[in-house]
């Protein structure tokens, strides 16, 4: 997964050293995405392993995204290979076109 | 994720419409097969049968790999699981016609941008369904999925809190609603989400923060998380 930026350019450039807890609660839910640049991420993850109150917030939100993940319902593998071939048929026809 | 380079030159016009193959439905209820329909018409001039190939590799190469995701993104966006994969055959069908447009650069979000089309051309065809209310089939996949290997308390509190979460992802307004699902369940990327609902990332990003942040209030208020800090 490509790290992109997501730091809002409203919030201001990020200073330099570990992140405050106002800094970590803004970011924290762009933290869990993987979407902070790398840099970014550090600075945010280095405050969680200090601050109980925001560690504890963080691992919250992990549960709540845990939770959300388990209600995906998975797709039915016989429906995905029916439009796989759906997909073949119409690739296959662009290739020999019709007999 | 990183996008499949895929070496493709799009080529201009003079290619055959796509129609949709014939589906045959199979007489001892077993999966339908799908059938190339005949595909030369009057009207366009075959195409050379180097260009051909080539549609096909970029098709097989940038598309195939990516219906899984389209499936799931399908169930998020039609509420009605019967409907997703008809909207997932038309968005197929739709990059057929389109991909000597389509310069190989991200085919998921160009597929979502496809896909999200052809869910507003369904909705404008016909009245949105009401509302489901919680799907009890996800809920006892929910129920299963969390209950292995875990002893009767933590089962317990694992059901509390997935049903709260259910609950209060229910109670969210659409909009924020279907961001949460396309990155939460769907697990797509806030761009890949942004192309599958047509707003700007930034939108994605707000819409998605203040729908957790509600949640979390109500996990709170249930009793099943400790009280924000915020």
């Amino acid at each position: 997964m490509t790290v992109r930026r997501w730091w809002p350019r409203r919030w201001g450039r990020p200073p330099p050293g570990p992140a405050t807890c106002a800094e970590a609660q803004r970011a924290l839910q762009a933290y869990l995405d993987g979407a902070l640049l790398a840099a970014d991420g550090d600075r945010i993850r280095g405050h969680l392993e200090q601050c109980r109150r925001c560690g504890m917030e963080a691992a919250v939100y992990r549960e709540l995204k845990a939770a959300l993940a388990r209600r995906a319902p998975a797709p039915d593998p016989a429906t995905v290979r029916r439009l796989e071939r759906f997909g073949e048929a119409l690739a296959r026809r662009g290739s020999i076109g019709s007999a | 994720m990183t996008a499949v380079p895929v070496p493709f030159r799009p080529r201009p016009s003079s290619r055959p419409a796509a129609t949709a193959p014939a589906r045959t439905e199979r007489s001892d209820g077993s999966a339908p097969e799908w059938t190339a329909a005949p595909s030369s018409s009057p009207q366009s001039p075959p195409l050379p049968m180097d260009g051909r190939r080539e549609i096909a590799r970029s098709f097989e190469a940038c598309v195939l790999p990516e219906v899984a995701v389209l499936l799931r993104v399908a169930g998020s966006l039609t509420e009605q699981p019967c409907d997703a994969e008809d909207l997932v055959q038309e968005t197929l069908l739709r990059a057929y016609r389109a991909i000597d447009r389509f310069d190989g650069a991200h085919p998921r979000a160009w597929l979502l941008t496809i896909l999200r089309h052809a869910a507003a051309s369904r909705a404008r065809r016909r009245r949105p369904e009401t509302l489901s209310d919680l799907d009890p089939a996800a809920t006892a996949a929910a129920d299963r999925a969390s209950v292995a290997g875990a002893g009767p308390e933590e089962v317990v509190l694992t059901r509390q809190f997935d049903a709260t979460v259910a609950r209060a992802l229910q109670r969210l307004p659409e909009r924020m609603r279907r961001v949460v699902e396309l990155v939460d369940l769907d697990q797509l990327s806030y761009a890949e989400a942004a192309s599958a609902l047509g707003v700007p990332p930034g939108t994605v990003m707000s819409r998605l923060h203040r729908g957790r942040r509600r949640m979390r209030a109500e996990l709170a208020a249930a009793g099943v998380a400790p009280t924000g800090t915020r």
